[in-house]
């Protein structure tokens, strides 16, 4: 008899965390008590220089409206799955509005497609 | 089920009855961890001997004994007594715990994928979503790695995988999509089943295509490594890496490479499926091996694309590609020409 697939998926977690907890358990338990203060040792590669500024700097959001396709496609292609599923099931008329959706969805798609194509929306 | 102990003569009985079912065997022997942990030793191999074949590498080709087959536990050895070192200020708990989370959501989606009609951890219903949902938790991983770095070269490669990786995910998922049109179903071990007369490489080979290219683009694979462009980045999001956490980080690369192979076998090219001389789960292996084989090649041959070239491809190209496919998929399951195959 058969555990319930969610319950073996909580198991196999575990037992990942169980066998590989201890390959960075261990270094980091071997390294850290007897470290000391260097500050050559610790710094940051910069290509062999001494890091200049920030690390986290705030960079420009570049390619900004291919993140706002994202946004829709997202959510689009979680809700196909679930009509792709159910398309033998469903009858034609019923997969008919969903391809309709997608077609009409090509409109924006293009628009955005034509704004993102432009160096300066970048 | 087995029965609890009631007695201490009990107990040996029930650890045997344990170690020998069908869950503790899946689970730890075969397409549990013993398997994952072979194999991924194997891929770092395979792929070091298959570069050294088309490059000439001198060092990979020739180095040990029996085909330098002990090398990657040698690099195990070695990384695992190196000292980590912990960038100047940075986030030390993060940087230190990311990568085992990396290699846990790398080798969570094999619960679900099938080596066999009976080799399956956890025979889920909803096996294709979940693999989809642990590996698109990779890239904001990715990037909270690359920000506890505190490192220039790591933070660039980090928005560079984050991109790259949402770019692709869409076509993937939308590639998927006629793969689940034609089963009918998002468990995988029904989509393997659907295909015992004709592979999904054949309906669905736009798709394949697609889907193809995505996976390579959500390996950091070339000509899609710009995350780890070593010309550029030194080493991309895992400049800081040392010791461990650099092996840590590697194995989780493996292992989603062996992972989106084994998928890429279950989804289009059969699963399980051939001719009845080898057992189940050596066909999935084999199969999964050439697509791990094709993934690689391309490292040896082609150059690096640009960035802007890269998010252009994905977006423009591949996605209306996949949404084309979407199209074609239902006229072809609608016409009717699969009926002699039983789709």
């Amino acid at each position: 008899m058969a555990l319930n697939p969610w319950v073996v998926i909580v198991i196999w977690a575990l037992l990942i965390l169980l066998l590989t907890g201890p390959l960075l358990t261990l270094p980091y338990l071997m390294t850290f008590p007897k470290r000391k203060e260097d500050p050559f040792r610790d710094m940051p590669f910069e290509s062999g220089q001494v890091p200049q500024g920030e690390a986290r700097h705030r960079l420009a959001m570049q390619y900004y409206p291919y993140v706002l396709m994202f946004v829709v496609f997202d959510v689009v292609g979680m809700f196909l799955f679930a009509w792709g599923i159910s398309f033998r099931a469903i009858s034609a008329s019923a997969s008919f509005v969903v391809l309709l959706f997608l077609i009409l969805l090509g409109a924006p798609l293009g628009f955005a497609l034509r704004l993102a194509l432009r160096r300066e929306n970048w | 089920m087995v029965n609890l102990p009631n007695t201490p003569a009990d107990i040996v009985p029930f650890i045997i009855s344990i170690i020998t079912s069908h869950t503790f065997i899946t689970l730890v022997i075969f397409p549990g961890m013993i398997h994952l942990m072979i194999v991924s030793a194997f891929l770092t191999w395979y792929e070091r001997k298959l570069l050294a074949r088309i490059q000439l590498r001198i060092g990979p080709l020739y180095a040990g004994g029996i085909g330098g087959i002990l090398q990657p536990v040698a690099d195990g050895v070695k990384l695992i007594f190196k000292e980590v070192i912990v960038p100047y200020k940075a986030d030390r708990t993060l940087f230190t715990w990311i990568p085992l989370v990396l290699i846990f959501l790398g080798t969570l989606p094999f619960a679900v994928i099938p080596f066999g009609a009976h080799w399956v951890i956890a025979n889920l219903d909803v096996g294709l979503v979940f693999v989809f949902a642990t590996t698109s938790l990779f890239p904001s991983m990715i990037i909270i790695f690359a920000w506890a770095s505190n490192s220039k070269y790591p933070f660039i490669g980090g928005l560079r995988s984050l991109f790259q990786q949402v770019a692709y995910e869409i076509p993937m998922w939308i590639s998927a999509l006629s793969v689940v049109i034609l089963a009918g179903s998002v468990n995988l071990v029904d989509i393997v089943k659907a295909q015992s007369k004709i592979w999904f490489i054949v309906p669905a080979f736009l798709s394949f295509i697609v889907f193809f290219i995505c996976i390579m683009a959500e390996l950091e694979r070339l000509p899609f490594d710009l995350p780890e462009a070593e010309p550029e980045l030194v080493a991309g999001w895992y400049t800081e890496a040392s010791g461990a956490i650099f092996m840590a980080l590697f194995l989780a690369l493996y292992l989603k490479l062996y992972m989106m192979s084994a998928l890429t076998t279950v989804l289009f090219l059969g699963g399980w499926w051939g001719p009845g001389f080898l057992p189940q789960p050596v066909w999935t292996i084999l199969k999964a091996m050439v697509v791990a084989t094709a993934i690689i090649i391309p490292r040896g041959i082609y150059p690096r694309i640009r960035v802007d070239m890269l998010i252009r491809i994905g977006w423009t190209r591949l996605l209306l590609i996949a949404l084309a496919n979407v199209f074609i998929t239902v006229l072809v399951v609608n016409s009717g020409l699969l009926t002699a195959w039983g789709l």
